[in-house]
Protein backbone atom coordinates (compact mmCIF):
# COMPACT_ATOMS: atom_id res chain seq x y z
CA UNK A 1 0.00 0.00 0.00
CA UNK A 2 3.03 2.50 0.93
CA UNK A 3 4.47 1.99 -2.53
CA UNK A 4 1.26 2.55 -4.60
CA UNK A 5 1.46 5.95 -2.09
CA UNK A 6 4.64 6.86 -2.85
CA UNK A 7 3.73 6.48 -6.97
CA UNK A 8 0.61 8.20 -6.65
CA UNK A 9 2.20 11.39 -4.76
CA UNK A 10 5.09 11.17 -6.81
CA UNK A 11 2.72 11.39 -10.03
CA UNK A 12 0.78 13.93 -8.44
CA UNK A 13 4.15 16.05 -7.75
CA UNK A 14 5.14 15.12 -11.25
CA UNK A 15 1.96 16.17 -13.19
CA UNK A 16 1.84 18.92 -11.28
CA UNK A 17 5.33 20.16 -11.98
CA UNK A 18 4.86 19.54 -15.72
CA UNK A 19 1.91 21.97 -15.27
CA UNK A 20 3.47 25.07 -13.99
CA UNK A 21 6.06 24.62 -16.72
CA UNK A 22 6.08 28.52 -18.94
CA UNK A 23 6.98 29.09 -22.58
CA UNK A 24 7.64 32.42 -23.35
CA UNK A 25 4.33 32.44 -25.52
CA UNK A 26 4.37 34.06 -28.80
CA UNK A 27 2.83 37.86 -29.44
CA UNK A 28 -0.72 37.79 -29.47
CA UNK A 29 -0.24 40.15 -32.86
CA UNK A 30 3.07 38.82 -34.24
CA UNK A 31 5.64 40.96 -36.50
CA UNK A 32 5.80 40.56 -39.91
CA UNK A 33 7.47 42.34 -42.93
CA UNK A 34 6.09 42.92 -45.97
CA UNK A 35 8.68 43.53 -49.23
CA UNK A 36 7.96 45.17 -52.57
CA UNK A 37 9.40 43.41 -54.94
CA UNK A 38 7.23 40.36 -53.28
CA UNK A 39 9.58 38.11 -51.36
CA UNK A 40 12.52 40.41 -52.46
CA UNK A 41 15.00 38.04 -49.63
CA UNK A 42 14.34 34.66 -51.52
CA UNK A 43 14.66 36.61 -54.95
CA UNK A 44 17.61 38.35 -53.77
CA UNK A 45 19.32 34.72 -53.42
CA UNK A 46 18.24 33.42 -56.54
CA UNK A 47 20.32 36.56 -57.66
CA UNK A 48 17.33 39.00 -58.62
CA UNK A 49 18.47 42.24 -60.60
CA UNK A 50 15.27 43.75 -59.27
CA UNK A 51 16.13 47.26 -57.31
CA UNK A 52 14.49 46.84 -54.13
CA UNK A 53 11.72 49.23 -52.92
CA UNK A 54 9.65 49.33 -49.76
CA UNK A 55 9.33 47.46 -47.08
CA UNK A 56 6.38 47.22 -44.34
CA UNK A 57 6.91 46.13 -41.16
CA UNK A 58 3.78 45.75 -38.78
CA UNK A 59 2.07 43.43 -36.04
CA UNK A 60 -0.49 41.48 -37.04
CA UNK A 61 -4.08 41.40 -35.20
CA UNK A 62 -6.51 39.06 -35.22
CA UNK A 63 -10.31 39.66 -35.68
CA UNK A 64 -10.89 36.89 -32.78
CA UNK A 65 -15.01 37.12 -33.27
CA UNK A 66 -14.41 40.33 -32.66
CA UNK A 67 -16.17 43.72 -34.49
CA UNK A 68 -13.04 45.52 -35.52
CA UNK A 69 -13.50 48.95 -37.19
CA UNK A 70 -16.13 51.42 -35.67
CA UNK A 71 -15.72 49.08 -32.32
CA UNK A 72 -13.66 50.25 -29.29
CA UNK A 73 -10.93 48.22 -31.08
CA UNK A 74 -10.61 50.77 -34.45
CA UNK A 75 -12.86 53.52 -33.65
CA UNK A 76 -14.07 55.76 -36.36
CA UNK A 77 -12.63 59.06 -36.86
CA UNK A 78 -8.85 58.12 -34.59
CA UNK A 79 -5.88 57.99 -35.86
CA UNK A 80 -5.05 53.94 -35.38
CA UNK A 81 -1.14 52.39 -35.50
CA UNK A 82 -2.60 50.24 -38.77
CA UNK A 83 -1.50 47.33 -37.03
CA UNK A 84 -1.02 46.30 -33.48
CA UNK A 85 2.04 47.17 -30.52
CA UNK A 86 4.71 48.95 -32.52
CA UNK A 87 3.48 51.67 -35.00
CA UNK A 88 3.09 49.88 -38.46
CA UNK A 89 6.91 51.15 -40.10
CA UNK A 90 6.85 52.35 -43.65
CA UNK A 91 10.61 51.66 -45.38
CA UNK A 92 11.10 53.23 -48.57
CA UNK A 93 14.50 52.49 -50.01
CA UNK A 94 14.09 54.62 -52.98
CA UNK A 95 12.43 57.85 -53.09
CA UNK A 96 8.32 58.20 -54.11
CA UNK A 97 5.47 59.62 -54.67
CA UNK A 98 2.63 59.25 -52.21
CA UNK A 99 -0.26 61.28 -52.72
CA UNK A 100 0.99 63.78 -55.72
CA UNK A 101 4.38 64.50 -53.05
CA UNK A 102 7.63 63.60 -53.20
CA UNK A 103 9.13 61.42 -50.01
CA UNK A 104 12.42 60.67 -49.69
CA UNK A 105 14.08 57.47 -49.09
CA UNK A 106 13.95 56.67 -45.37
CA UNK A 107 11.94 55.19 -42.38
CA UNK A 108 8.53 56.65 -41.60
CA UNK A 109 5.53 55.23 -39.65
CA UNK A 110 2.20 54.46 -41.25
CA UNK A 111 -1.01 55.55 -39.77
CA UNK A 112 -4.62 55.53 -40.93
CA UNK A 113 -7.51 57.61 -39.56
CA UNK A 114 -10.15 55.07 -40.43
CA UNK A 115 -13.91 56.23 -41.01
CA UNK A 116 -17.23 54.30 -42.22
CA UNK A 117 -16.93 55.22 -45.90
CA UNK A 118 -12.94 56.15 -46.50
CA UNK A 119 -9.90 55.88 -44.79
CA UNK A 120 -6.98 58.60 -44.14
CA UNK A 121 -3.36 57.22 -44.70
CA UNK A 122 -1.26 58.85 -42.47
CA UNK A 123 2.51 59.01 -43.38
CA UNK A 124 4.78 60.47 -40.49
CA UNK A 125 8.19 61.56 -40.15
CA UNK A 126 8.63 60.56 -36.19
CA UNK A 127 9.22 56.53 -35.61
CA UNK A 128 9.83 53.99 -33.73
CA UNK A 129 6.56 54.61 -31.88
CA UNK A 130 3.71 52.36 -29.76
CA UNK A 131 0.36 52.72 -30.68
CA UNK A 132 -0.34 55.95 -31.84
CA UNK A 133 -0.25 57.41 -28.78
CA UNK A 134 2.88 60.05 -29.23
CA UNK A 135 1.29 61.11 -32.81
CA UNK A 136 2.15 64.24 -34.07
CA UNK A 137 0.38 65.88 -36.94
CA UNK A 138 3.14 68.15 -37.21
CA UNK A 139 5.60 65.68 -38.15
CA UNK A 140 2.83 64.17 -40.93
CA UNK A 141 4.97 63.71 -44.21
CA UNK A 142 1.33 63.43 -46.29
CA UNK A 143 -2.07 62.32 -45.68
CA UNK A 144 -3.90 60.58 -47.92
CA UNK A 145 -7.83 59.87 -48.24
CA UNK A 146 -9.37 56.70 -50.41
CA UNK A 147 -12.61 54.91 -50.33
CA UNK A 148 -13.17 51.84 -48.31
CA UNK A 149 -13.95 48.39 -50.46
CA UNK A 150 -15.92 46.24 -48.85
CA UNK A 151 -15.01 42.52 -49.11
CA UNK A 152 -17.93 39.52 -49.24
CA UNK A 153 -15.26 37.29 -46.84
CA UNK A 154 -13.67 38.75 -44.20
CA UNK A 155 -10.43 38.71 -43.35
CA UNK A 156 -9.27 37.13 -40.02
CA UNK A 157 -5.46 38.39 -39.37
CA UNK A 158 -4.84 42.45 -40.50
CA UNK A 159 -2.91 41.74 -43.66
CA UNK A 160 -1.18 44.30 -45.86
CA UNK A 161 -0.16 43.72 -49.26
CA UNK A 162 2.63 45.10 -51.24
CA UNK A 163 0.93 45.03 -55.67
CA UNK A 164 2.47 46.06 -58.35
CA UNK A 165 0.63 48.69 -60.26
CA UNK A 166 1.29 50.70 -63.27
CA UNK A 167 3.38 52.90 -62.31
CA UNK A 168 4.41 51.62 -58.84
CA UNK A 169 2.70 49.99 -56.19
CA UNK A 170 -0.13 49.45 -54.39
CA UNK A 171 -0.29 49.18 -50.77
CA UNK A 172 -3.68 47.27 -49.50
CA UNK A 173 -4.47 47.13 -46.26
CA UNK A 174 -7.37 44.38 -45.19
CA UNK A 175 -9.13 43.27 -42.11
CA UNK A 176 -12.16 42.53 -41.32
CA UNK A 177 -14.85 42.75 -44.38
CA UNK A 178 -13.16 46.14 -45.28
CA UNK A 179 -9.76 46.88 -47.24
CA UNK A 180 -8.03 50.62 -48.09
CA UNK A 181 -5.37 51.18 -50.81
CA UNK A 182 -2.82 53.42 -50.85
CA UNK A 183 -1.47 54.45 -54.26
CA UNK A 184 2.45 54.79 -54.11
CA UNK A 185 4.70 55.42 -57.59
CA UNK A 186 7.92 56.04 -57.84
CA UNK B 1 -4.54 3.57 8.08
CA UNK B 2 -6.02 1.22 4.81
CA UNK B 3 -8.74 3.89 3.98
CA UNK B 4 -6.77 6.53 5.05
CA UNK B 5 -4.66 5.58 2.20
CA UNK B 6 -7.22 4.86 -0.29
CA UNK B 7 -8.78 8.57 0.69
CA UNK B 8 -5.43 10.14 -0.26
CA UNK B 9 -5.10 7.78 -3.77
CA UNK B 10 -8.67 9.00 -4.52
CA UNK B 11 -7.99 12.50 -3.78
CA UNK B 12 -4.70 12.49 -5.53
CA UNK B 13 -5.99 10.56 -8.88
CA UNK B 14 -9.11 12.99 -8.80
CA UNK B 15 -6.46 16.10 -8.67
CA UNK B 16 -4.79 14.17 -11.69
CA UNK B 17 -7.91 13.90 -13.63
CA UNK B 18 -8.84 17.68 -13.06
CA UNK B 19 -4.66 19.16 -14.02
CA UNK B 20 -5.65 16.75 -16.81
CA UNK B 21 -9.03 18.46 -17.86
CA UNK B 22 -7.05 21.95 -17.69
CA UNK B 23 -4.41 20.90 -20.02
CA UNK B 24 -7.42 19.85 -22.68
CA UNK B 25 -8.85 23.53 -22.12
CA UNK B 26 -5.55 25.07 -22.73
CA UNK B 27 -5.42 23.34 -25.73
CA UNK B 28 -8.75 24.76 -27.18
CA UNK B 29 -7.71 28.20 -25.45
CA UNK B 30 -6.63 30.52 -28.86
CA UNK B 31 -3.31 32.00 -27.95
CA UNK B 32 -2.37 29.81 -25.73
CA UNK B 33 1.65 28.57 -26.64
CA UNK B 34 2.02 24.74 -27.16
CA UNK B 35 4.12 23.10 -24.95
CA UNK B 36 6.23 19.98 -25.22
CA UNK B 37 4.73 18.10 -22.35
CA UNK B 38 1.45 17.35 -24.62
CA UNK B 39 3.31 17.16 -28.05
CA UNK B 40 3.96 12.97 -29.54
CA UNK B 41 6.54 12.57 -31.80
CA UNK B 42 4.15 12.63 -34.48
CA UNK B 43 2.79 15.54 -34.02
CA UNK B 44 5.94 17.53 -32.41
CA UNK B 45 7.27 18.42 -36.05
CA UNK B 46 4.43 20.32 -37.61
CA UNK B 47 3.11 23.50 -37.57
CA UNK B 48 1.15 24.20 -34.91
CA UNK B 49 -2.54 26.61 -34.98
CA UNK B 50 -1.95 28.53 -31.54
CA UNK B 51 -3.75 31.62 -32.87
CA UNK B 52 -4.89 30.45 -36.19
CA UNK B 53 -7.20 27.96 -35.64
CA UNK B 54 -9.98 29.97 -36.69
CA UNK B 55 -8.25 31.99 -40.15
CA UNK B 56 -8.72 30.92 -43.59
CA UNK B 57 -6.78 33.64 -45.34
CA UNK B 58 -3.61 34.46 -43.46
CA UNK B 59 -1.25 32.44 -41.41
CA UNK B 60 1.08 33.54 -39.21
CA UNK B 61 4.25 31.99 -39.18
CA UNK B 62 5.14 28.94 -37.34
CA UNK B 63 8.21 30.94 -36.76
CA UNK B 64 6.82 34.77 -36.03
CA UNK B 65 8.89 37.54 -36.32
CA UNK B 66 9.88 39.95 -33.58
CA UNK B 67 11.97 43.12 -32.70
CA UNK B 68 14.06 44.12 -29.72
CA UNK B 69 15.05 48.07 -29.18
CA UNK B 70 17.85 49.09 -27.04
CA UNK B 71 17.14 50.92 -24.86
CA UNK B 72 14.75 48.01 -24.15
CA UNK B 73 10.68 48.47 -24.89
CA UNK B 74 11.99 51.99 -26.32
CA UNK B 75 8.93 52.84 -28.43
CA UNK B 76 6.79 52.24 -24.94
CA UNK B 77 9.50 54.72 -23.31
CA UNK B 78 8.51 57.40 -25.54
CA UNK B 79 4.54 57.62 -24.88
CA UNK B 80 5.54 57.93 -20.79
CA UNK B 81 7.97 60.85 -22.47
CA UNK B 82 7.79 61.61 -26.15
CA UNK B 83 11.09 63.49 -25.93
CA UNK B 84 12.91 61.05 -24.99
CA UNK B 85 16.46 60.70 -26.79
CA UNK B 86 16.20 58.47 -30.18
CA UNK B 87 16.65 54.77 -29.56
CA UNK B 88 20.48 53.20 -29.92
CA UNK B 89 19.54 50.17 -31.98
CA UNK B 90 17.49 47.16 -32.36
CA UNK B 91 17.43 44.03 -33.84
CA UNK B 92 14.29 42.32 -36.05
CA UNK B 93 14.22 38.22 -36.53
CA UNK B 94 12.32 35.42 -36.72
CA UNK B 95 11.13 32.99 -33.57
CA UNK B 96 11.97 29.67 -34.20
CA UNK B 97 10.79 27.52 -31.24
CA UNK B 98 12.03 24.00 -29.99
CA UNK B 99 8.98 21.78 -30.43
CA UNK B 100 10.52 19.38 -28.45
CA UNK B 101 13.62 19.28 -29.93
CA UNK B 102 17.18 19.20 -28.84
CA UNK B 103 18.69 22.66 -29.79
CA UNK B 104 21.98 21.03 -30.38
CA UNK B 105 22.34 18.69 -32.73
CA UNK B 106 18.44 18.44 -33.88
CA UNK B 107 18.18 22.18 -34.46
CA UNK B 108 21.79 23.31 -34.57
CA UNK B 109 25.35 21.73 -35.51
CA UNK B 110 28.75 22.78 -33.61
CA UNK B 111 30.47 24.88 -36.34
CA UNK B 112 27.61 25.37 -39.27
CA UNK B 113 26.18 29.05 -39.77
CA UNK B 114 22.99 30.00 -38.22
CA UNK B 115 20.88 32.61 -39.22
CA UNK B 116 20.53 33.50 -35.49
CA UNK B 117 16.32 33.27 -36.13
CA UNK B 118 14.41 31.67 -38.57
CA UNK B 119 13.60 33.05 -42.59
CA UNK B 120 15.51 36.09 -43.28
CA UNK B 121 18.61 36.78 -42.56
CA UNK B 122 18.27 38.23 -38.83
CA UNK B 123 18.37 42.65 -39.07
CA UNK B 124 20.84 44.97 -37.01
CA UNK B 125 19.24 48.04 -37.16
CA UNK B 126 22.24 50.33 -35.70
CA UNK B 127 20.61 54.40 -35.32
CA UNK B 128 23.69 55.71 -33.59
CA UNK B 129 27.17 54.62 -34.09
CA UNK B 130 28.27 51.74 -31.71
CA UNK B 131 31.52 49.75 -31.20
CA UNK B 132 31.43 45.58 -31.88
CA UNK B 133 34.57 44.11 -30.82
CA UNK B 134 37.41 46.46 -32.24
CA UNK B 135 34.59 47.73 -35.48
CA UNK B 136 33.62 50.98 -34.83
CA UNK B 137 29.77 50.79 -36.92
CA UNK B 138 27.89 53.59 -38.14
CA UNK B 139 24.52 53.86 -38.24
CA UNK B 140 22.65 52.26 -40.41
CA UNK B 141 21.20 48.47 -41.12
CA UNK B 142 23.55 45.58 -40.93
CA UNK B 143 22.68 41.03 -40.70
CA UNK B 144 24.05 38.69 -37.97
CA UNK B 145 24.71 35.17 -38.26
CA UNK B 146 26.33 32.96 -35.71
CA UNK B 147 28.57 29.63 -35.36
CA UNK B 148 27.84 28.41 -32.25
CA UNK B 149 30.79 25.49 -31.08
CA UNK B 150 30.68 24.22 -27.63
CA UNK B 151 32.50 26.59 -25.75
CA UNK B 152 31.69 29.78 -27.41
CA UNK B 153 30.18 31.46 -30.23
CA UNK B 154 31.04 33.71 -33.32
CA UNK B 155 29.19 35.89 -34.14
CA UNK B 156 29.46 38.06 -37.65
CA UNK B 157 28.14 41.26 -38.69
CA UNK B 158 27.62 41.03 -41.91
CA UNK B 159 26.36 43.76 -44.83
CA UNK B 160 24.53 42.13 -47.21
CA UNK B 161 20.86 43.12 -46.33
CA UNK B 162 16.97 41.52 -47.39
CA UNK B 163 17.96 38.63 -48.04
CA UNK B 164 17.02 35.04 -47.56
CA UNK B 165 19.57 33.51 -43.77
CA UNK B 166 20.71 30.59 -45.45
CA UNK B 167 23.27 31.94 -47.34
CA UNK B 168 25.91 34.12 -45.96
CA UNK B 169 28.93 35.63 -47.64
CA UNK B 170 31.47 35.97 -44.96
CA UNK B 171 32.97 38.32 -47.48
CA UNK B 172 30.96 41.08 -46.86
CA UNK B 173 31.45 40.10 -42.75
CA UNK B 174 32.33 43.66 -41.30
CA UNK B 175 33.87 41.55 -37.85
CA UNK B 176 33.29 38.93 -36.05
CA UNK B 177 33.48 38.42 -32.63
CA UNK B 178 33.73 35.46 -30.37
CA UNK B 179 31.53 35.41 -27.34
CA UNK B 180 31.48 32.85 -24.66
CA UNK B 181 27.80 30.74 -24.42
CA UNK B 182 26.57 28.87 -21.00
CA UNK B 183 24.43 26.31 -20.47
CA UNK B 184 22.32 24.72 -17.84
CA UNK B 185 20.14 28.06 -18.16
CA UNK B 186 16.25 28.65 -18.05
CA UNK B 187 14.56 26.80 -20.35
CA UNK B 188 13.80 29.26 -23.86
CA UNK B 189 11.03 27.53 -25.81
CA UNK B 190 11.65 30.11 -28.35
CA UNK B 191 14.71 31.73 -29.65
CA UNK B 192 15.01 35.18 -27.56
CA UNK B 193 17.02 38.19 -28.49
CA UNK B 194 17.03 41.28 -26.12
CA UNK B 195 19.43 44.17 -25.01
CA UNK B 196 20.69 44.12 -21.60
CA UNK B 197 21.80 47.61 -20.06
CA UNK B 198 25.73 46.73 -18.94
CA UNK B 199 28.78 49.79 -17.74
CA UNK B 200 30.21 50.16 -21.35
CA UNK B 201 27.18 50.18 -23.21
CA UNK B 202 24.81 46.57 -23.64
CA UNK B 203 24.42 43.15 -24.04
CA UNK B 204 22.41 41.35 -27.21
CA UNK B 205 21.72 38.19 -25.41
CA UNK B 206 20.85 34.98 -27.33
CA UNK B 207 18.78 32.80 -25.79
CA UNK B 208 17.23 29.22 -26.89
CA UNK B 209 17.19 25.92 -24.83
CA UNK B 210 19.46 26.42 -22.23
CA UNK B 211 22.61 27.93 -23.92
CA UNK B 212 22.66 32.13 -23.15
CA UNK B 213 25.16 33.58 -25.51
CA UNK B 214 25.97 37.88 -25.29
CA UNK B 215 27.18 40.23 -27.52
CA UNK B 216 28.95 42.75 -26.01
CA UNK B 217 28.27 46.32 -27.91
CA UNK B 218 29.95 49.29 -26.65
CA UNK B 219 28.04 52.68 -26.69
Amino acid sequence: MKKWLLFWVLTFLSASFLNAQHWTPVDKSPLDQIYYPADYPSLKVKGTKERLRMRIIYSRPNKNNRPIFGSEIVPYGKVWRLGANEATELNLFTDAKIGGKKVPAGRYTLYALVNEKSWTFIVNKETDTWGAFTYDPAKDVCRVTTDVKELNKPIEALTIDLEKSANGVNLVAGWDTVSATLPISF
Amino acid sequence: MCTLSKCFVAICFASLLLTGCKDKEGEKTVNEPVTNDTATPDTAHQPHTVTEDNNLYADVDISPMDMSYFPAKYPQMKIADPRVAPPVMRVIYSRPHLQGRKLFEEILKYGETWRLGANEATELDIFQPVTIGDKKLPAGRYTLYAIPKAGYWTIAVNSSLDQWGLKQDPSHDIVRVQVPVTYYNPVMEYFTMVFEKTGTGANLIMAWDDAVAKLPIKI
